[in-house]
């Protein structure tokens, strides 16, 4: 069975849109800075809700922020 | 240090202050074997030790409130842990003076609300230490 990975561009696109801080991030998306933190280093995959808001933060489709890969594929 | 670390330390706090005040109090009463009338004394200290755990939820649930999702997974889980804790302490408790004293044996009355206190201590802190230690592992490879 295959191992699933949510990998993310969430770094890049911080320092790409002005360099938002991760406070600033979690500010305008509603969740904590750890959050963000654990979402960054792939720790926690976040809701579908949230992922939508992170990717409408960038003003970019919510593929461009979240890859999912999967090994089997 | 997050909204919810703090809410786990402060319930940690709280739930051993619970402790620290009930114990003795328990103890007084078991000594001077309150019963009927004496129960209004039972009452007064029954509020002084309710008063904080009343707080503590309240606490807790005015910080949920502000609580994101992640959080809101990692206080299931420590629930959840909190549950099998309960469970396995109750069941020590229970059982191990069943196997050391033998079925026809007795117990002093006074260990029953000792074992009640004892089971909200333990159960509040495996969900604190719980919330503690999976926020310290997603830590690590924080910034």
């Amino acid at each position: 069975m295959g191992s699933n990975r949510l990998s993310n561009n969430l770094r890049r696109l911080r320092f790409d849109n002005g360099q938002i801080t991760q406070r600033q991030l979690a500010d305008r998306v509603g969740v904590t800075r750890q959050t963000i933190i654990a979402i960054e280093s792939g720790k926690y995959a976040p809701s579908l809700p949230l992922a939508f808001r992170i990717a409408q933060t960038f003003e970019v489709s919510i593929e461009t922020v979240f890859q999912y890969e999967n090994e089997d594929s | 240090m997050s909204r919810l670390q703090k809410a786990a330390w402060f319930n940690l706090g709280m739930s051993t202050i619970f402790v620290i005040i009930s114990i003795p109090g328990l103890y007084f009463l078991a000594r001077v074997n309150a019963k009927g009338v004496e129960y209004l004394l039972t009452c007064f200290i029954v509020v002084c030790v309710i008063t904080p755990v009343f707080y503590v939820f309240y606490r807790k649930k005015s910080f949920e409130a502000g609580f994101d999702e992640r959080e809101k997974m990692i206080n299931k889980r420590a629930f959840t842990c909190s549950v099998v804790g309960l469970t396995i302490f109750l069941g020590c408790v229970c059982l191990i003076p069943f196997f050391v004293l033998g079925g026809q044996n007795v117990i002093k009355v006074f260990y029953l609300p000792l074992i009640f206190i004892s089971a909200l201590f333990a159960a509040q802190f495996i969900q604190s230490a719980a919330i503690l230690i999976q926020c310290l592992l997603e830590e690590e490879d924080g910034q």
